[in-house]
């Protein structure tokens, strides 16, 4: 009887550390993103207040200054602009590349495979230079389309690397029974293996889309101000003689907010791209 | 429907020879089984007559034409896959109907064609269902079906039942070749089961390493095999091998395996004769199927030869016997009625009307 007390008392202790651990956990990850957030909502006095102000009278005074007194709207409109296009872009190469390295048979292809790949781990700031200059000499620079193009060069073999592991997963019968079925190669692909990678795609384009809304080294040395992006708009804020910390949150605000929303909208796609291929079938 | 002829077919993968100039000629409306074990060649050959694998030399053809270069869309053969290959993104109807729709079938042609291949199949009730409910053997039926709603020259099935439990392999066996009749196609049909291609199968091709080793009906591939690899594939249990001497002595010629000495009948002399094979002391290799053996536990004056029983195995109404005979092993078919202990001394007798002889050396059948 006793033993069968302490054992419960254990076992509700246990219970206990678990959750306080977790919580702890949890606090410290989302603090910051918390504290970014309602410190875009602060007057500038309760931003520098001591004590800290947990409850504030909120205000959208500084949503309204970043939007009328810099070009903020036009950075989210590059960075929509560019993100969207380099995941469009990137999505539709990467999966006819993928589909060709996990489908066809030709010589070569292990190592045209894992050269793709290598791109992706060759460090960006090692390819800095040379793709400044690349752009500069095609007239690029401060365009979006260069950008683009510098945020396509390192998704893209994410994206082939990734897709070619889901179409791999599909067995490649169900391509063949539609082709013995009346279908040619691309109408098996598009009609049968197509459908089957949705969830597989809805995952690389998610996460394309991060990389690419996130990305600041590129944009810092290909665009100036035409095709400046969010990430790159919000240094603005830090000058010689202050830093708007209510600026700067209220743009990190806005550049953190769709991404998290659509993250949320995405998750179960995510998780679900990010294990596919782990268990073999 | 169509005949198919397979013209010095030969596949290379890189360097792998994977088929090595085969011809086969399957008839209009015949059921042919590809028979080989695994590596074979077999499904390879199915794969090239559907299209999916290129020809690396000879000639496919389809009736009287020559599909070589033809896509498989355009070869109008219909396949069944060992792994069933349905679309899981759609339900049964609309599996059985892709080929339809493919082909812009009208909504009512459809629906008369689907309705139709389901009810023979008998699986009208799951048309509704999706692919992920359906147990394996329903599965296969909705595989089939897909297959028959086309009505196409060719029906293709890669080990369509291999998957299923024993039952209702045995089941679908008779089903399938019912089918087969009734819809009065050509079916080319690949199995590594030789009991299934016996009982199926109006001929079969038994391949092995790349090559057509046999091509007859079950009956001449049983009965006549044309080498060693056949006699031992087709069977079960499978032939008994021994080798033995060819010896001619004191006017008589028989094979002598050590102690055991098997006498030819006349017949046999002539065909080993015939093949130009010198006789004396030449290397060869008696087959003798279980069914062909008798077991005893009294000593026989005719034995062939004597041994002492390794291990019994009931089958139901019979029982395989395994005989162990200065390190040969031989099993024997025999009634369960008969009851043998392990370790016991038994007599073997052969009958000699059906023991196969084959060429020591080329494995080649000469009797």
């Amino acid at each position: 009887m006793d033993k069968d007390i302490v054992g419960q008392q254990r076992s509700v202790f246990k219970s206990v550390m678990f959750y306080v651990t977790l919580g702890g956990l949890f606090c410290f990850c989302v603090f910051p993103i918390a504290w970014m957030v309602s410190t875009a909502f602060k007057h500038k006095d309760d931003i520098f207040s001591s004590p800290p102000k947990f409850i504030f009278e909120p205000t959208l005074e500084n949503f309204h200054h970043i939007f009328t007194e810099a070009p903020i709207l036009h950075y989210l409109q590059n960075t929509i602009i560019i993100s969207v296009i380099t995941t469009i872009f990137s999505i539709l190469v990467g999966v006819f590349a993928a589909y060709a390295l996990a489908r066809f048979r030709f010589r070569g292809k292990e190592d045209l495979a894992f050269y793709i790949l290598s791109i992706r781990m060759f460090p960006p700031i090692a390819a800095a230079i040379p793709i400044f200059l690349i752009m500069k000499n095609l007239g690029l620079l401060d365009t979006r389309i260069s950008l683009i193009i510098a945020y396509t060069t390192f998704n893209l073999p994410f994206v082939v690397w990734m897709l070619r592991d889901f179409i791999s997963s599909l067995p490649h019968e169900l391509e063949e029974a539609a082709m013995v079925d009346g279908k040619s190669r691309m109408g098996a692909f598009f009609g049968v293996t197509f459908p089957l990678l949705m969830p597989s795609l809805a995952a690389v384009s998610t996460l394309c889309l991060i990389f690419s809304w996130n990305e600041f080294l590129f944009a810092l040395i290909l665009s100036q101000r035409d095709a400046k992006t969010l990430a790159l708009g919000l240094t603005e804020f830090m000058t010689w003689r202050e830093i708007g910390w209510e600026n700067i949150f209220a743009t990190a605000t806005i550049l953190v907010g769709p991404v998290v929303l659509f993250s949320f909208l995405v998750q179960k796609y995510l998780v679900r791209g990010l294990t596919m291929g782990a268990v073999r079938q | 429907m169509a005949k198919v002829t397979v013209r010095n077919v030969e596949k290379y993968y890189g360097k792998v020879h994977a088929v090595k100039g085969i011809n086969i000629d399957i008839k209009d409306k015949e059921f042919m089984c590809l028979l080989g074990p695994s590596g074979c060649g077999k499904s390879t050959t199915l794969r090239m007559v559907a299209g999916l694998e290129s020809i690396s030399k000879g000639e496919m053809l389809i009736g009287d034409t020559v599909v070589n270069d033809l896509a498989p869309k355009d070869r109008d053969v219909a396949m069944v896959f060992e792994n069933y290959a349905l679309y899981p993104h759609k339900n049964v109807f609309e599996n059985i109907a892709y080929p339809l729709r493919i082909r812009k079938y009208s909504d009512s042609e459809v629906q008369e064609r689907v309705q139709r291949a389901a009810k023979i199949l008998e699986i009208p009730e799951l048309l509704d269902r999706g692919i992920a409910q359906l147990s394996g053997g329903q599965k296969q039926r909705v595989a089939i079906g897909r297959a028959i709603v086309r009505e196409p020259k060719v029906f293709l099935m890669d080990e369509p039942i291999s998957h299923l439990d024993a039952k209702l392999r045995t089941h679908m066996r008779g089903e399938l070749k019912h089918l087969q009749r009734v819809l009065n196609t050509t079916m080319i049909y690949v199995t590594h089961d030789q009991l299934e291609a016996i009982s199926m199968a109006d001929r079969i091709v038994i391949m092995n390493l790349g090559e057509v080793q046999q091509i007859g009906t079950p009956d001449e591939i049983f009965n006549h095999p044309y080498n060693l690899f056949v006699a031992g594939f087709v069977g079960d249990p499978p032939m008994n091998f021994l080798e033995c001497e060819l010896v001619e002595e004191g006017g008589q010629t028989y094979l002598r395996n050590g102690g055991m000495k098997v006498p030819l009948q006349p017949a046999q002399i002539e065909a080993i004769k015939s093949t130009k094979i010198s006789l004396n002391r030449k290397k060869a290799i008696i087959g003798i199927r279980p069914e062909d053996i008798t077991i005893s536990k009294e000593p026989r004056k005719d034995a062939h030869i004597e041994g002492e029983v390794y291990v019994t195995s009931p089958m139901g109404k019979d029982v395989v016997i395994e005989v162990e005979s200065k390190g040969h092993h031989l099993k024997i078919i025999t009634s369960i009625n008969n009851v043998f202990d392990m370790g016991e001394n038994v007599s073997l007798v052969f009958d000699t009307t059906k023991i196969h002889i084959f060429d020591g050396v080329s494995t080649r059948a000469v009797f």
